[in-house]
């Protein structure tokens, strides 16, 4: 098939031609990952497809289902709903602070029947989009200009302050950093980003102080002296080192992670399955896993560079960019860098939020690869 | 078509930050991986072997082993303590465990009513969690093994095998083997051997009194420990006995008591209340040292209940006392050897004749003698242990000399036999009277007459009563009384190594002459023959006032009430040519010495001769042969004879 042939109007929108836009690599190293996470499951729970393993493998084969279905929308389809998909996510969040379901301390959650809706987990997407969408129409000249920073700023800002409330400090930090990190790829100026870093340095320890919860800042002083009170706070995160370290080069076998199999590791089917991974794999599997994420984040990176719309390009930046800080956060809280935020390492961990959120996700950059060559226009009902 | 408000320059340098920027975020992400990467070769690599200990020490636990605990056994390595295996069922307080659920199940297999779960279920709610609280203790193997089967079915419920201390003699040992009991807050220290964490194991027991108090540490043996695999809860998930560490066991230690004697002399003291010490005069071995009444120290490992102490401690015959050692008695005539042995070191002609006739007018005051013995010389004195006759005698010597060669017998001294207890009693002298008495610290003349027939000031204990007649007996060597053999195979000092007496040996052979009168024609005529051919038995007696009979109170022999009646003493040794034995008897408020002292003293020594098989052997042949002994009357001893007794009985009895 030749470059020619695909430029022919309406070729592209068959479906034979639109699957085979999709990159299939891409799709075979996030499977490896998630098949990894199934391995460990498997071996958490004492060599048993139950309660975690089995779960983890059927979700993951349903989300896949969707996110190939997703990538086949239309990019211009997915422009057009940005901003209410955003406003959705919106809405949702302040009716949490309302009616949310309360669970180990916080509101998150949205009982609708039998589903549980987590609106922070929309939010992640629709955030993305919505800056995508309003960047899509800016010149590079715009964009850097302050006056169009005030929308987008309150496009962040908004949903952060109402997750950060339930309290949810991981998933607000995760969307502050996504949003700013958008907004730096769409063009802003160097002397504000300068600024913006600045001025973060200047209020962290006030929002530190004063906007805190005591258990938070708990978290952050354990943090930075773990070993003090290594039954207390500091608990997860000295146990963790411990089951990193004794995994030495090769680790202790599979099945035979006496942290992860004997419950010192917290969490260890969530938050800390890549501890286990490191106790029972050791060094070589754990770069191994590394590799397996730097590949997919590369992919997904060259879909934005590849994309001809602004949109896509950032649609798809955003969504690698909290790909990629998922893992970054995770990584470094497990291995005792950061302090215990509570985020997972997606598509290792157990749990079917985070995984729905991120092959959503990639369902939206997989969309901005079929669609790479389309135009989108940010006029008025031009599609839909 | 194109974007209408943006042209295309403007597109197209959006497109280039946009492309500059990812590629710079991309780097960003990847040294950000990469970083991971150097921490994890930091972790994983670099201080792998510090986190690798740390995971071991988080995956196994070593539990301790109490060791067991050393025997006790007597000179013939008959077991006095030694440890039984004792079934324990203990149940722990955790998460998601209720206690009380747990012991109503329980109840279904061991004996427990609603009064017993609802003190064990405050006892679990006040321990700390996951730490074991007894419930039962000696469970049968069918108990036992009931609740080990369903022990997966009852979480928080511990079904094991400890050991438990044992002293098949019950009583005959308390006083100086001691007990065993429960670990008090008091007993714990910060350092030290009672720091051990050992001590806290729920099966653990540390020694109270005699023996097992002062030899704690050597009986006691190092604990084991047993490597397990625990969860991060603390809950065991598998034990691995490559890794265990052996307990070594506590260290064996002999005594020198025979326990045959030892059981005798329980039996013939029967509910009197009183002490017997048998010493072997040739190198001051303790062959017997009861005191009487006893207790089971059995119970005391249990622990006592309110009543049972309450029992014990209030009785008048004070069974919990150790009267062999703790107890302090006016020694009575018993004492009249000392006097005699100062008298004739001094220049006392043992021919100077005094004449009895039961009162004798001295100082301005009468003083009494139980008969009239009419003119007797030293050692007619001693045999009839006429009172009148040591009045004058002691005034002869005077108390400083008399007091002087006491104490070369070893009266007033506290001895080194491994156990404490002991107090120390008094000879007075006239630096005493100095030193004591602020108000009147002259020795009036007057007090000597009393001192020489073993009252006044004078208070032994029958420890040191023992050693006064062993070192007669033996009549040269300063003997020491041993108790303990050896402690872990290694010998403790021998009681004949202390260097001599300073006494002329005939002097010595006097008393020991006299001693002989005793028990031949005097007050103690009935108790020297043994009924063992040719073996005899010297001694003398001692009846000592326990109240002043001037006051009223005080009740001669056994009339009146108990508590008012005289101390009765009886010293002894034999054989009377080459003694072997010595001993001494006291039966609290026996009366005379030769009512109920001798004959106990008598019942002990035969069995003492009968058990020392050179001397056996003399009297299973013997040549020549010996008159019939006629059928032993003994009022005071009832109970039957020994098994040993009997065969040499009918052995006597064969040749007529």
């Amino acid at each position: 098939m030749t470059v020619s042939a695909l430029t022919r109007p309406g070729e592209r929108d068959r479906l034979i031609v639109k699957l085979g836009e999709i990159d299939w690599i891409f799709c075979l190293t996030i499977t490896l990952i998630a098949g990894a996470g199934a391995v460990m499951l498997f071996s958490i729970a004492g060599s048993s497809w139950m309660p975690w393993a089995a779960p983890h493998l059927a979700r993951y084969v349903l989300f896949f289902a969707i996110m190939i279905v997703l990538s086949l929308i239309d990019i211009r389809v997915w422009f057009a709903l940005a901003y209410p998909i955003y406003g959705v996510g919106f809405a949702l969040l302040i009716a949490v602070m309302f009616v949310g379901h309360h669970a180990l301390g916080a509101q998150r959650w949205l009982q609708a029947g039998p589903i549980t809706i987590q609106p922070s987990e929309i939010m992640k997407i629709g955030l993305v989009l919505a800056l995508a969408r309003f960047y899509h129409g800016a010149s590079g000249k715009s964009a850097e200009l302050s006056w169009w920073l005030i929308v987008p700023a309150l496009l962040i800002v908004a949903p952060v302050a109402l997750v950060a409330k339930q309290p949810d400090l991981g998933t607000a930090i995760l969307m502050l950093l996504t949003g700013a990190i958008v907004v730096i790829l769409a063009g802003l100026s160097w002397r504000l980003i300068a600024a913006g870093l600045l001025g973060v340095a200047v209020l962290a320890p006030l929002v530190i102080s004063f906007g805190l919860h005591g258990y938070q800042k708990q978290r952050l002083t354990t943090f930075l002296d773990p070993e003090n009170d290594p039954s207390g706070s500091g608990y997860h995160i000295l146990q963790s080192k411990i089951a990193l370290g004794s995994g030495g080069l090769l680790g202790k076998g599979y099945g035979l992670g006496s942290q992860s199999q004997l419950n010192f590791l917290p969490e260890k089917q969530t938050d800390f399955i890549f501890a286990t991974l490191a106790e029972e794999f050791g060094f070589v599997g754990c770069v191994s896993i590394l590799v397996l994420y730097a590949a997919v984040i590369f992919m997904a990176l060259r879909t934005a560079y590849l994309s001809h719309s602004h949109f896509g390009r950032l649609a798809a930046a955003g969504v690698t960019t909290t790909f990629a800080l998922y893992v970054l956060i995770n990584g470094a809280m497990v291995m005792g860098l950061a302090p215990v935020v509570g985020v997972p390492m997606p598509l290792l961990s157990y749990g079917g939020t985070v995984m729905l959120t991120v092959m959503v996700g990639f369902g939206l950059v997989m969309a901005v690869r079929v669609h790479r060559y389309s135009e989108v226009t940010s006029g008025k009902g031009s599609l839909l | 078509m194109s974007e209408p408000s943006i042209f295309f320059a403007e597109v197209n340098e959006r497109q280039g930050v946009f492309h500059r920027r990812a590629f710079v975020l991309g780097g960003i992400a990847g040294l950000g991986l990469l970083a991971l990467g150097g921490r994890l070769a930091h972790l994983q690599l670099i201080e792998t072997e510090r986190y690798t200990k740390l995971s071991a020490s988080n995956q196994f636990n070593f539990r301790l082993m109490p060791p067991p605990r050393g025997l006790i056994v007597d000179r013939n390595g008959v077991v006095l303590a030694s440890n039984r295996p004792n079934f324990r069922l203990m149940v722990a307080k955790d998460k998601g465990i209720d206690p009380a659920q747990t012991l109503k199940t329980l109840a279904e297999f061991v004996p427990m009513d609603d009064g017993r779960q609802a003190r064990l279920l405050r006892e679990i709610s006040n321990a700390p969690r996951r730490s074991p609280v007894q419930i039962m203790e000696d469970m049968s193997w069918e108990q036992f093994s009931a609740i080990n089967i369903r022990a997966p079915e009852l979480p928080g419920v511990t079904a094991d095998m400890g050991e438990v201390r044992v002293y098949p003699y019950g009583g005959a040992f308390a006083h100086v083997i001691g007990y065993v009991a429960k670990v008090n807050k008091s007993d714990l220290s910060d350092t030290g051997p009672n720091a051990d964490p050992i001590l806290l194991n729920p099966g653990f027991r540390i020694g109270r009194q005699g023996v097992e108090q002062a030899f704690d540490l050597d009986l006691r043996g190092k604990p084991g420990a047993q490597k397990v695999e625990v969860d991060a809860n603390g809950h065991e998930v598998a034990t691995d006995p490559t890794g265990d560490i052996k307990a070594i066991p506590g260290k064996e230690i002999v005594l020198t008591l025979d326990s045959d004697i030892q059981n005798r002399a329980m039996e013939i003291f029967g509910d009197e209340s009183g002490a017997a010490v048998m010493m072997d005069c040739r190198n001051g071995d303790i062959l017997c040292m009861y005191s009487g009444p006893s207790f089971d120290a059995n119970k005391f490992v249990r622990g006592l209940t309110a009543i049972e102490y309450k029992e014990l401690a209030q009785y008048d015959h004070k069974p919990l006392f150790n009267k062999a050692l703790t107890a302090t008695y006016p020694p009575g005539s018993t004492f009249k050897t000392m006097v005699a042995l100062a008298a004739l070191e001094n220049g006392y002609d043992p021919h100077t004749v005094h004449v009895c006739n039961k009162v004798w007018f001295w100082g301005g005051r009468p003083w009494h003698c139980d008969e009239a013995h009419g003119a007797q010389d030293l050692k007619g004195g001693i045999a009839t242990s006429c009172d009148i006759y040591f009045y004058q005698c002691a005034l002869a010597v005077g108390p400083d000399k008399i007091a002087a060669v006491a104490r070369k017998f070893g009266l007033g001294e506290i001895f080194d036999i491994g156990i404490p207890g002991q107090k120390a009693g008094l000879v007075p002298d006239t630096a005493y009277k100095r030193r004591a008495f602020k108000k009147d610290p002259v020795w009036h003349a007057g007090e000597t007459p009393s001192m020489g027939i073993g009252q006044g000031y004078t208070h032994l204990n029958p420890l040191q009563i023992c050693v006064q007649a062993a070192r007669l007996a033996n009549g040269r060597k300063m003997l020491h009384p041993r108790l303990v053999k050896s402690v872990g195979g290694v010998e403790r000092p021998r009681g004949s190594d202390f260097g001599d007496l300073p006494f002329a040996a005939e002097h010595i052979d006097f008393i020991r002459d006299a001693m002989v009168a005793v028990t031949t024609t005097g007050t103690g005529h009935a108790f020297g023959d043994l009924g063992l051919g040719q073996f005899r038995m010297a001694g003398k007696t001692g009846t000592a006032q326990a109240r002043g009979y001037a006051g009223g109170t005080g009740v001669h022999d056994r009339n009146g009430a108990w508590g008012l009646r005289d101390h009765s003493w009886f010293i002894a040794f034999a054989p009377t040519d080459e003694p072997r034995y010595a001993m001494s008897v006291l039966v609290e408020h026996g009366g005379f010495g030769a009512t109920s002292a001798a004959p106990r003293a008598r019942e002990l020594m035969r069995l003492a001769i009968l058990k020392d098989p050179e001397l056996r052997a003399k009297i299973e042949k013997p040549l020549p042969l010996p008159e019939v002994a006629p059928p032993e009357t003994d009022p005071d001893v009832v109970d039957p004879p020994t098994p040993a007794a009997a065969a040499v009985q009918a052995a006597q009895q064969q040749p007529t």
